[in-house]
């Protein structure tokens, strides 16, 4: 069997390690400056390990609908039964519904509304998960090609993902709403009790610093309040579990059940522009006159 | 070659962690292969090779994690290194001896990552310990161990080393 010899020529092997020695003095020194190079650089870099780790995600999607259309079979002529009954439940439902949303539709028309929180999204895919096990991310398919930035906000239709935290060319790194070190200013939508929420280490979200007289209760939604960057105002966070209130402290805590499954979620749109409406612009309101 | 080698490790190495284990992860804790792989490149290789193996798999999975890219360096890149010393001055390795061994250099990065991330309140030390350091070296250890263990029945490591050694 042919052996592989991994020794270094002693010289060449004192270089390398005084130049990483360099390095690491040099990272600890400069970390401001080493830390741009090593980002100018990782562009490149990541662009390229987005291959085969796009390769490996389609693969892995690749096993996961097979099995799922073939080898998880079992009980499905049961299902297909109570799917159908549901189905024609579902006929009659719709043909309602299509009634009511023509009236809505005409209400609209009536009512003028005219103003809608537009903003724009881009849709990316998620293909992987944090390297290491400190902290709750997805990497998504698209990076700074796309015109993704850190701290854009990411969501699904159903409501708040988290914010973008790092970016290469080819792919962004986002930090979940549930990870204890993601903050997302909010407000509860019946009360308009404004707090920051958290994510907790159990992997649910908190709604801290909400104001002792506040009245929210468990049943309550919130969304983002839209004060700071990443959303606007009015997306979906999740629904007031539990509230917790203790002698002694100036703020209420509440704990949510969130609106997303991080665990579970495969596509995302992330919020190029939030576009954020003042009050006054979204109730339509005069605008103030200046003086010259 | 050799380059070639280390950098087709790396390349491969990074999807994996990131796209496949997340499917294994047992209470939300995935093995770090990237920890495994630099513990055994140190071993086999020596500290160099180690270190550097170490520090260029560390700034590559930072890329695709929200840690701090210094800390990930830092971290492989001393484990890379004492586990290249390690090598030069064990005698015989034997299996439990490498499993004890990945689970204390486990462990000791767990630590050392837990003391340079700034973590948030929530977590201290004490959850970090419980939560992530503990089960991640066990899950490592096991790894470590079985591909340790897949290799040697395999290829002549013994032999390999010996002559690395000489």
């Amino acid at each position: 069997m042919r052996m592989v010899n991994f020794r270094v020529p002693y010289n060449s092997g004192r270089l390398i390690f005084v130049l990483v020695v360099i390095l690491l003095l040099g990272l600890l020194l400069l970390p401001g400056q080493f830390q741009g190079v090593f980002k100018q650089i990782g562009g490149p870099v990541g662009w390229v390990l987005s291959w085969p780790l796009r390769a490996v995600a389609s693969l892995s999607d690749g096993v996961a609908n097979l099995w799922g259309g073939y080898v998880a079979l079992q009980g499905v002529v049961a299902e297909n039964r109570e799917l159908r009954k549901e189905l024609d439940s579902l006929k009659g439902q719709n043909s309602q519904l299509r009634e009511a949303a023509a009236a809505t539709e005409r209400l609209a028309a009536l009512l003028e509304f005219k103003h809608h929180a537009g903003f724009s999204t881009v849709a990316a895919q998620v293909i992987g998960r944090d390297t290491g096990n400190w902290y709750r991310t997805i990497i998504l398919d698209k990076g700074e090609s796309a015109g993704l930035r850190p701290d854009m906000g990411v969501i699904t239709p159903a409501g708040v993902v988290g914010r973008i935290v790092k970016t290469t060319a080819a792919t962004s790194v986002v930090l979940l709403a549930t990870d204890p070190n993601n903050a997302i200013a909010s407000l509860v939508q019946r009360t308009r009790d404004e707090g920051i929420v958290e994510g907790t280490t159990q992997g649910l979200v908190r709604l801290k610093y909400i104001p002792m007289l506040s009245d929210a209760r468990p049943g309550d939604r919130v969304v983002t309040s839209g004060l700071v960057g990443g959303f606007p105002r009015g997306l979906a966070i999740g629904t007031i579990a539990r509230i917790d209130k203790e002698e002694g402290v100036l703020f209420q805590s509440a704990e949510l059940i969130p609106e997303v499954d991080v665990d579970l979620v495969e596509e995302v749109l992330v919020i190029e522009s939030p576009n954020v409406q003042t009050e006054g612009e979204r109730l339509d309101a005069p605008s103030v006159k200046r003086k010259p | 070659m050799r380059v070639l080698v280390w950098s087709a490790l790396i390349v491969g190495l990074v999807p994996l962690q990131s796209v496949l284990l997340p499917h294994a992860s047992v209470w939300g804790v995935t093995p770090d292969i990237g920890l495994i792989a630099v513990c055994l490149a140190g071993l086999f290789g020596g500290e160099i090779h180690g270190l550097l193996v170490g520090l260029v798999l560390g700034w590559a999975m930072s890329l695709f994690s929200a840690a701090d890219p210094v800390t990930c360096v830092t971290t492989k890149g001393a484990v890379g290194f004492v586990a290249g010393l390690a090598g030069r001055h064990v005698v015989y390795l034997s299996p439990p001896i490498l499993a004890l061994g990945i689970f204390v250099t486990s462990c000791s990065a767990g630590l050392l990552t837990a003391s340079l991330l700034k973590l948030n309140d929530q977590q201290g030390l004490w959850w970090a310990i419980r939560t992530v350091v503990l089960p991640q070296a066990a899950m490592d250890t096991v790894v470590g161990s079985a591909f340790y263990w897949l290799a040697s029945s395999r290829f002549n490591l013994e032999r390999w080393m010996a002559e690395y050694r000489m």
